[in-house]
């Protein structure tokens, strides 16, 4: 009997530290103030890209992007897909380790000059979720020096899923008309994301050269 | 009960798990080394097999009850990793259960190849948790992957992490009350 009782003391003893200390935890988790760390609603024009799978046939690859208007943490308007000028979007996942490795290498390449002005880099903060780990996003962004602008999606991720997002880190390359480029998805070294901004620039100049083209014609 | 409270809660009932596996495992080793040391805790034992039983049963309850708030109450959706040792962890809960209710130690026979399975594959989760290359690669699935925990409570205890102390207090219990059931069983033959 005494058994028992001591045993049913000690865990409800546990449950009391417990409550105290959680809410120390909690003054720590809370969100940066005017952050929005989950959109509302995102506006998608366009059809959505086949779901992204591994390998040389993109299905996606030519094909008019969905373009997607936004906002970022602050409330500014941020869009993708629209076309304009080649873009490098980045959907990323807070408690994605992969992400987690990733920013600061897309930063470090960023700082260095890698990401010329020509290519516009958005990061899509996706699938955010506040129970899980390195939450918020803005907060974890904004630490890591996030070199280009965020849209902020939905809590249903409509715009990862109108972009055929598989798994993160997912990146998409949209020429200046917003049509795709390249999707790939999975932490990448510095040298594949120079590939992939070159691949940008390179659309960026098929874009021009066509252009020229249909002006010097008779 | 919040979620936070909840994630402290269990983290630091883990710790009070993997302190009952450190004793058992001390314990075990001091009656192995030291001979003399071995009829004074086999003669613990013999005394106490039914209640570390009953410890063993309410581990395995605390874990299921733990199991399934996460995945019904904080909509923590459960990996393949999770099933599998959820598989191994609530079936736990009836077999030492009625053990404990018909003191009868040969439940654990049972119980460990339960506990040993649910173990290691705890241990192999909370791996590729930590090392995430040696589960899924490079990239974290839209689905739970196993390599990504829902959260860190003190820096380090995940649910896998709870797991696995969940398993090794039960192992602990389950073979001192084994001993201490046969230990039981002799002194009284004699």
């Amino acid at each position: 009997m005494w058994f028992f009782v001591g045993g049913v003391a000690i865990v409800v003893l546990i449950g009391v530290i417990a409550v105290f200390v959680s809410r120390g935890d909690g003054d720590d988790r809370s969100e940066t103030p005017g952050a929005t760390e989950v959109a509302a609603s995102v506006e998608i024009e366009g059809a959505s890209l086949s779901p992204f799978q591994p390998g040389d046939d993109d299905p996606a690859v030519g094909e008019p992007a969905p373009a997607v208007a936004g906002e970022d943490f602050d409330g500014a308007a941020v869009t993708i897909g629209e076309g304009g000028r080649p873009q490098l979007v980045v959907f990323l996942a807070h408690w994605c380790p992969h992400c987690q490795a990733e920013v600061p290498r897309i930063a470090d390449l960023a700082r260095g000059g890698g990401i010329p002005s020509g290519v516009e880099l958005v990061g899509v903060a996706t699938s955010t979720t506040s129970g899980r780990d390195n939450y918020p996003p803005s907060e974890w962004l904004e630490r890591e020096g996030w070199p280009g602008s965020v849209l902020v999606d939905t809590a249903g991720n409509e715009a990862a899923n109108a972009y055929g997002l598989s798994s993160f880190p997912f990146f998409v390359v949209l020429d200046g008309e917003g049509r795709v480029v390249e999707r790939q998805s999975g932490e990448l070294t510095e040298d594949q994301l120079r590939d992939l901004v070159d691949q940008a620039l390179r659309s960026s100049s098929s874009s021009t050269s066509s252009t020229s083209t249909t002006i010097a014609g008779p | 009960m919040d979620t936070q409270t909840a994630n402290a809660f269990l983290s630091l009932l883990a710790f009070v798990a993997f302190a009952i596996a450190a004793v058992g495992i001390v314990v075990t080793g001091l009656a192995v080394s030291a001979p003399s040391l071995r009829v004074a805790v086999v003669e613990l034992l013999a005394g106490w097999w039914d209640r570390i039983l009953l410890v063993a049963f309410a581990v395995a309850t605390v874990a299921t009850i733990g199991s399934l708030y996460y995945s019904q109450v904080a909509d923590f959706v459960p990996c393949e990793l999770c099933w599998y040792q959820r598989i191994c962890m609530y079936p736990l809960v009836v077999v030492l259960g009625v053990g404990w209710w018909r003191r009868d130690p040969a439940s654990v026979w049972y119980a460990l190849p339960l506990a040993v399975a649910g173990g290691g594959i705890a241990t192999y989760h909370a791996l590729v948790e930590r090392y995430p290359s040696l589960g899924e690669g490079l990239s974290c699935s839209v689905e739970a992957p196993c390599t990504v925990p829902y959260f860190r409570e003190f820096g380090w205890v995940t649910i896998a992490v709870m797991s696995l102390a969940g398993f090794l207090a039960i192992l602990a219990c389950s073979v001192a009350a084994l001993i201490g059931a046969r230990a039981d069983r002799t002194m009284a033959a004699v």
